[in-house]
């Protein structure tokens, strides 16, 4: 997963993440805040530019990350701008490029993009393993987070058995036609599925021989400088919003 | 298919985030209710979540020819009940966020809405439905299976127009544009994953008989093998 090694492999991997969430929540606000294409062309490039150059994300892999969201974007612009008449005379429907649509798309697209860098700047610089944590602290249920923890460690199991199974099928033609890659992806799933209880089963064992019946807990890593961290994250945090209020 | 990140209107966002509150909180409350009758349980949610992760990252090959990826609403709603489907979703669809970039955090409750509560819900329905409507299984599993998968995205549709009225033909307008631009894909995908399931649950009764009557799936004389 590519936003994965990212986030373990950026220049600011050892900055409190609380300070990274601070910063992106004020990236989301700040992106809501912009009601003009100007302010959110300015909000997008400045989260954008602090992602590439202070945390050292690469260009190509941060557009490669973005690209399904731009393709969501794009089909829904697409039904954004064009106005359906459904009440026309002489045809039964007519679809007709309208100036409020398209004022409506750059609203629409300039949020989207603003509060996608946010998002991006958050998930590209902050490991999931911190984000849990984060979590813990903010008083998420205990069973959501143990949801989490569990899915996080399991992630990494399936995708492997995925991938073997994958390698195997496709070693036997399993994926020849579309016919055999329905059968052949429908075992695969199917065996995945026991697995699930499986899996489950041999995880409780190993907990149940090591009396754990309360929450799962790790050790979690310290951040120095977390104060700093924050207050610089609430600088630029306010400078963005300030930037996005002073162009609207 | 996910709204994506900052799309929908403030008010909006966090309309559907506190509609899916509610299905959230029964959940996690029968979760929990499980957990204290039997701590396997606990295990087994978490690991259901990877599951439907993996699953939702699979390729499908679509009718026309295009790849999709099934959304697993129908096959984990028929396996683990709709109200556990709800923290699940909740848990996957944060996950999709934060490690695909796919849907985001303040379209979380739009998405949840449609794809962990309107799907799951209308599969067990459906399925119960058509079960009792004598249908045979694999007919149910399909019906289930494939029409979760199209009202999610109708679903999807109609909060899609509800934030982006149309200025001339209104929401109804709106909705007929969305719909039909999204049916491309949708369409053929929702058939796909009706086929996928069905496929799924022929191994499961195929090669692990005792699984499925464990779940409550299916009646034990059904099962032949």
């Amino acid at each position: 997963m590519l936003i994965e090694q990212c986030a373990y492999a950026n220049r600011w991997r050892r900055v409190s993440p609380a300070a990274k969430a601070l910063f992106a929540l004020s990236g989301l606000v700040a992106s809501f805040a912009a009601s003009t294409p100007m302010a959110a062309v300015a909000v997008v490039c400045l989260l954008a530019a602090v992602t590439w150059i202070g945390a050292g994300v690469p260009v190509g892999r941060y557009l490669r990350v973005a690209a399904p969201a731009f393709f969501f974007l794009a089909t829904s612009c697409l039904s954004l701008a064009f106005s359906l008449n459904l009440n026309s005379d002489g045809q039964a429907l007519s679809f007709q490029l309208t100036p409020a649509g398209l004022q409506k798309v750059d609203e629409v697209s300039g949020r989207s993009l603003g509060a996608l860098a946010a998002l991006l700047f958050l998930v590209l610089t902050t490991p999931l393993i911190d984000l849990i944590a984060l979590l813990r602290r903010l008083k998420t249920p205990e069973v959501l987070l143990e949801i989490m923890i569990l899915c996080y460690r399991m992630l990494f199991v399936f995708s492997d058995a995925v991938h073997d199974t994958l390698t195997a099928q496709s070693a036997r033609l399993g994926y020849a036609t579309s016919r055999l890659a329905l059968r052949s992806l429908g075992g695969l799933a199917a065996n995945l599925t026991v697995q699930v209880w499986q899996r489950a089963h041999d995880l409780h064992v190993a907990a149940q021989a090591r009396n754990n019946d309360g929450p799962l807990r790790f050790l979690e890593p310290t951040f120095a400088h977390t104060g700093r961290d924050v207050a610089l994250a609430a600088a630029g945090g306010s400078v963005l919003i300030a930037l996005a209020v002073v162009l609207s | 298919m996910h709204i994506m990140e900052g799309f929908l209107p403030i008010e909006h966002a966090v309309g559907w985030a506190v509609a899916s509150v509610p299905f959230v909180a029964y959940g996690i409350g029968s979760i929990k209710k499980q957990i204290e009758a039997n701590l396997e349980q606990r295990m087994l949610l978490g690991v259901a979540a990877a599951f439907t992760f993996v699953l939702s990252a699979l390729k499908l090959p679509s009718v026309t020819g295009s790849c999709s990826h099934p959304t697993g609403t129908g096959l984990g709603a028929l396996l683990f009940g709709p109200a556990a489907m709800a923290p699940i979703g909740l848990v996957v669809l944060l996950f999709q966020a934060l490690l695909l970039a796919h849907g985001g955090l303040t379209t979380l409750g739009a998405n949840l809405f449609s794809m962990a509560i309107v799907g799951p819900f209308a599969a067990v329905a459906l399925f119960r439905l058509t079960r009792r409507l004598r249908l045979s299984f694999a007919v149910s599993v399909f019906i289930a299976a494939s029409l979760a998968d199209f009202l999610t995205y109708v679903t999807t549709s109609a909060q899609l127009a509800w934030a982006f009225p149309d200025p001339t033909g209104g929401v109804v307008a709106s909705f007929a544009k969305f719909a039909g631009i999204f049916a491309i894909t949708q369409i053929p995908l929702a058939i796909s994953e009706g086929l996928l399931t069905v496929v799924i649950f022929n191994a499961l009764a195929r090669f692990n008989p005792q699984e499925l009557k464990d779940m409550n799936v299916v009646n034990p004389p059904e099962v032949s093998a």
